[in-house]
């Protein structure tokens, strides 16, 4: 009468869909919602809701990740921003961008229409050690030898951008008064 | 015949149940463990409350709280009582939504964070496995350092809602304070982590088996430490809520029951904090030969840090804001990156 199996796939399914209309909704959210307070809100709700994604696949270190860094530090980032710069509500207008946006959306959902009737799905295939799957570890395996070229270079890009904000931030100003 | 089907029916909901309810033990204990935690954690709360009045009055050479109940037990109680039922103002010009919400994630943050806090060598019981932890995370401490920026929003949240130039200085100055120390959190306990070479925190307690960090890493410790008292807003580092400036900050307008949520959120984040430091540092359950339970060691180590915690806000004043920046970002980070740097050329040696 009733299988448990299926009723497991199912509420699981059922968790992975919530998760991933409440993504759509969120990312929706953000750009046609008219106050810029709640345009970062519904992003953050929308890079939650990828973290949970990834929990979802056990990419347990990759959900945490996105968590610190994109929904962390990013946004509280942009709430400064919106806070010094004043968060007032901005007027929606029809213009020729917003009709070619439409468009876009449409060729978007006829583009996932298409890639929907190709096929079912596939698991990717390769050498995958089940224990380790998700962990730092087995990320920091990857990163560390096959790529460690586009790793360091892509370090020294950030250091070098790091320094480069500093140097626009501090000089362009003429420097305070010491009291 | 007629009722046949209906015994059959319920045998066969009978089977079911009982068939998920074993096959879903582990949900079950999760979600009791869940419950307990939450429901311990807040409870904690007036404790503290009781706790750090009473030795601030101590600290201060008076009495502190001691006329409701014996030794003054029954204060928080009342206080609770009182929050509970005054009025809820909230002003006309503010973000319902948005006001409402920010005390809501300031505590909400605060429990979740506690879930992965292991306090406790696991045991047996009826031959069922029970783990002194909400959920054995493998990347622990990440979990801890994302919940709580998240708790950061609360603050913004409210200081951006309250529509008011203090509230907003508070949560602007708050998100930048925790944004800084953040990093020195992070890079101190990046040496714990080279040392175990694991994100796990148990694993962490279980690497402290012979020997606490805090002998090996002291400085990683005091810079821990001191990043930990910046990131919960506790005295000296409470400039986000600095009464004489602010007007108390981010929570100036709020009143109430949404008012204690955020005292409650900053309670729970420093037990948290304390709970940190006690499984990084202090060796965690590990009693080193004195014959109390694990779970008493634990409990006993973080008292003593919260206990702390009271100690520096009734010395110290309230430091300037600029050189606390000054302080996280010229001093404390630069240590943090020495000592990471010694801890790996050694680890690597």
């Amino acid at each position: 009468m009733f299988d448990l199996a299926t009723v497991f796939e199912f509420t699981r399914d059922t968790v992975i869909l919530t998760v991933g209309i409440t993504a759509v909704l969120a990312s929706l959210g953000v750009i046609l919602c008219s106050s810029p307070i709640y345009c970062a809100l519904y992003l953050i709700s929308h890079m939650i809701c990828l973290a949970l994604l990834f929990l979802l696949c056990n990419a347990e270190f990759l959900a945490v990740v996105q968590i610190i860094v994109y929904a962390g530090a990013v946004m509280i980032l942009f709430l400064f921003i919106i806070a010094l710069l004043g968060g007032e509500k901005e007027i929606q207008e029809n213009s020729l961008e917003r009709s070619i946006a439409f468009g876009l959306i449409f060729i978007l959902l006829g583009e996932l229409y298409l890639s929907a009737t190709v096929g079912p799905t596939k698991q990717i295939e390769g050498k995958i050690n089940p224990e380790m799957f998700g962990t730092a570890k087995a990320i920091g395996l990857e990163l560390y030898s096959k790529h460690i070229v586009a790793f360091e270079l892509a370090s020294a890009v950030l250091l070098v951008a790091a320094v480069g904000v500093i140097c626009l931030a501090k000089f362009s100003f003429a420097p305070l008064k010491r009291r | 015949m007629g009722l046949d089907w209906v015994t059959e029916f319920l045998n066969e909901l009978w089977d079911f149940t009982v068939q998920s309810l074993t096959d879903n033990v582990p949900l079950i204990v999760g979600s009791v463990k869940a419950v307990v935690i939450a429901v311990a954690i807040m409870s904690v709360v007036p404790a503290l409350v009781w706790l750090e009045r009473r030795l601030m009055g101590r600290f201060q050479v008076r009495l502190g709280p001691n006329r409701v109940g014996p030794f003054g037990f029954g204060q928080p109680m009342a206080d609770t009582i009182k929050l509970l039922f005054k009025e809820s103002i909230v002003q006309s010009s503010a973000d319902k939504f948005l006001f409402h919400l920010a005390p809501a994630v300031v505590v909400f943050t605060a429990i979740v964070a506690f879930a992965v806090i292991p306090f406790g060598a696991p045991f047996e019981v009826f031959g069922q496995r029970i783990e002194l932890w909400g959920a054995n995370v493998n990347s622990g401490i990440l979990f801890v350092f994302a919940i709580s920026g998240m708790g950061i929003y609360g603050m913004v949240l409210a200081g951006l809602s309250s529509n008011n130039k203090y509230s907003l200085m508070g949560g602007l100055r708050s998100s930048a304070q925790m944004i800084s120390y953040e990093l020195t959190l992070g890079l101190s306990a990046l040496s714990v982590i080279i040392l175990t070479g694991s994100l796990n925190l148990v694993d962490m307690v279980e690497a402290q088996e012979t020997l606490p960090f805090i002998l090996i890493q002291p400085l990683a410790f005091l810079l821990f430490f001191i990043a930990g008292v910046a990131e919960t807003n506790r005295a000296p580092f409470d400039l986000p809520e600095a009464e004489q400036e602010l007007v108390a900050g981010f929570h100036t307008e709020y009143t109430g029951m949404k008012f204690a949520m955020f005292f409650m959120g900053e309670y729970i984040n420093m037990v948290t904090m304390s709970a940190l430091v006690t499984l990084l540092f202090l060796g965690g359950w590990n009693s080193y030969g004195v014959p109390i339970w694990p779970i008493v060691a634990f409990s006993g180590k973080v008292l003593f840090l919260l206990c702390v915690f009271i100690w520096l806000r009734s010395t110290f004043p309230r430091i300037r804001y600029d050189r606390l920046m000054t302080f996280g970002w010229k001093i404390l980070l630069p240590l943090c990156l020495l000592n990471l740097l010694i801890t790996g050329t050694i680890k690597v040696l």
